[in-house]
């Protein structure tokens, strides 16, 4: 199977008729001379939780900085809620509800854990008992409740991966973009984590893009993935599929003999 | 809210001492004093008040001079009434930084520092080179009306403290917070829907319009001004104030400006060794107690002085 084959085919079956909420069109980014991200499209349909995978230098972090308004594509086209953001800064689009969390300890290290979620709520809510209430509702739902006060730079690091995900929720997102969430965490965390995020998806109605590099976690929680290789996407579909397909076994594990 | 925090009742308390002083003393000398230290204040906190967005704004001393020459032009070349004039200092330090900041803010790492030193200078050889603006020599004549002279240097400490606790406010307000975020790290308040820029622009203007304002009650107090007062060395100074008395509260650059101001009164009397004594205190302290004097007092009271916002 080709790679353009592979794409054709998941464009019927990804999950539920959900209506695309994001949309690329032969997205390309280039520094200099290396190309980072080369003539990758790719839809997110609403309610589903899309995997985007791929070896370390495959294009993943630039890809997400291109949707979030970040950085802006070389060439290629964004569409978010039927509109064309192509152009649009991280700003606009974070407000129009495409909200994404960064890789490591990306946090307002400085400021408490309270603060780092009220001043996620900010642009949305206007007095401070809308956002007091918010930022302790958010704590709640990712276990940062009993830590409050505690500056974001001392909290343990699985609880620093929880609180750029409640900052990214403080935001209202409509498409949550979790970039690595998962890294570093133990094996109970990466559970209670995946329930997080199965949580946001069927209780907020949240559509969620999971860029991960473990594996077991996103072929049990993504609906569909994308493989990225070199830039470029080299398979799309069902975990099953993707786990099957020789080209991404090779990407990962090298040429068979 | 003063039940809960002693230290703000305590520097109300000062402010209000300050202004029945100006009222009922009868030496100018230490009542211009008193003045000095509140503007010297107003300069060092506004300085810090942009350090909040990790930003060094060496231009404070310009926004200063500009407010300063504002107010002068209002009130000698047009003859427009005090309140006017006065108000013409916030009003022409407002719009000239909201324009200056939209240019420089966008840069990153040590450019917005190299361009407000630079913009300073332009400034001060523009004064200079301007005869309308009274060349070298610089303006004259701004006088307060008879009915309020008496009063004026009251009704200048009042207008000072009013700028200490307006930013004192504004710095607790979520609107502090943001700031302090963009410090922190500015990739997450822009991941969340906030316009970044805008929002250090903002913070910008309010430093130099209220040290704009400053600046005007600076000229009335003087009654003559030059291009000379407003170098980048104002802002030289105010950074010693914030550093000598503490970065961490709005409270540590009034402490610093009142502890350099008066000591300059004294070392006034060693002559051209004054400088000497600034800088040797400068690197003193920074040595010695890198938190400022209120680093100091952190462990004497507690949090009381040096709190973090409730929440």
């Amino acid at each position: 199977m080709t790679s353009s084959e592979t794409t054709m085919h998941s464009s019927d079956t990804g999950t539920a008729a959900g209506k695309v909420l994001l949309k690329a069109e032969r997205l390309e980014r280039k520094f200099g001379g290396l190309t980072a991200v080369a003539d990758f499209s790719f839809e997110l349909r609403e309610g589903e939780i899309l995997g985007l995978i791929g070896p370390n230098g495959a294009g993943k972090s630039t890809t997400f900085n291109l949707i979030s308004g970040f950085m802006p594509p070389t060439s290629g086209q964004l569409f978010f809620l039927d509109e064309n953001i192509t152009s649009k800064n991280a700003t606009y689009i974070s407000r129009k509800g495409l909200i994404r969390t960064f890789q490591h300890e990306s946090l307002l290290s400085e400021m408490s854990v309270a603060d780092n979620i009220i001043i996620a709520t900010t642009h949305r809510l206007k007095t401070t008992a809308a956002r007091q209430e918010k930022m302790r509702k958010i704590a709640g739902l990712t276990g940062l409740e009993n830590y409050l006060d505690v500056p974001a730079g001392s909290l343990p690091h699985g609880l620093q991966r929880m609180l750029s995900i409640a900052i990214a929720l403080a935001a209202e997102p409509k498409v949550l973009c979790l970039d690595e969430p998962l890294t570093g965490l133990q094996g109970v965390e990466v559970s209670a984590a995946l329930d997080l995020f199965e949580m946001i998806r069927s209780k907020l109605g949240i559509t969620i893009l999971l860029v991960e590099h473990n594996m077991r976690a996103v072929m049990r929680i993504c609906d569909r993935i994308l493989v990225l290789n070199h830039g470029r996407l080299l398979a799309a579909g069902t975990p099953e599929e993707v786990s099957q397909n020789e080209l991404v076994i090779e990407a990962y594990l090298g040429h068979k003999k | 809210m003063l039940r809960s925090n002693p230290g703000l009742a305590l520097c109300i308390l000062i402010a209000l001492a300050a202004i029945c002083f100006a009222l009922f003393s009868g030496d100018p000398y230490y009542v211009q004093v008193v003045i000095w230290v509140f503007a010297n204040a107003v300069l060092a906190v506004t300085l810090r008040f942009v350090l909040l967005i990790g930003e060094l704004n060496i231009a404070t001393a310009a926004f200063f001079g500009i407010g300063a020459y504002a107010t002068a032009v209002a009130s000698t070349i047009y003859d427009l009434p005090f309140f006017i004039s006065l108000l013409a200092a916030p009003v022409i330090a407002g719009l000239v930084s909201a324009l200056f900041g939209w240019i420089t803010l966008r840069t990153k790492g040590p450019y917005f520092l190299l361009i407000s030193f630079a913009f300073t200078e332009i400034v001060r050889l523009f004064y200079t080179k301007s005869e309308f603006l009274g060349g070298n020599s610089g303006m004259i004549g701004m006088f307060p009306p008879m009915v309020l002279n008496d009063y004026y240097p009251a009704i200048a400490i009042t207008l000072l403290a009013a700028i200490l606790f307006g930013l004192y406010l504004t710095e607790r307000s979520n609107l502090g917070r943001v700031f302090k975020a963009i410090q922190n790290n500015e990739d997450i308040p822009r991941s969340v829907g906030l316009n970044v820029i805008g929002l250090k622009i903002l913070c910008f203007v309010i430093a130099s319009t209220a040290v704009g304002l400053a600046g005007g009650v600076h000229a009335y107090t003087n009654s003559v001004i030059a291009p000379a007062d407003f170098t980048f060395f104002v802002a030289v100074l105010a950074l010693a104030y914030v550093k000598i008395g503490g970065e961490g509260h709005i409270i540590g650059p009034i402490i610093g400006a009142a502890t350099l101001t008066l000591a300059g009164q004294f070392l006034h009397s060693f002559g051209p060794y004054e400088n000497i004594f600034y800088g040797a205190i400068i690197i003193g302290v920074l040595l010695l107690m890198p938190g400022g004097i209120i680093g100091l007092g952190k462990g004497f009271i507690g949090s009381s002085t040096v709190r973090r916002d409730p929440h």
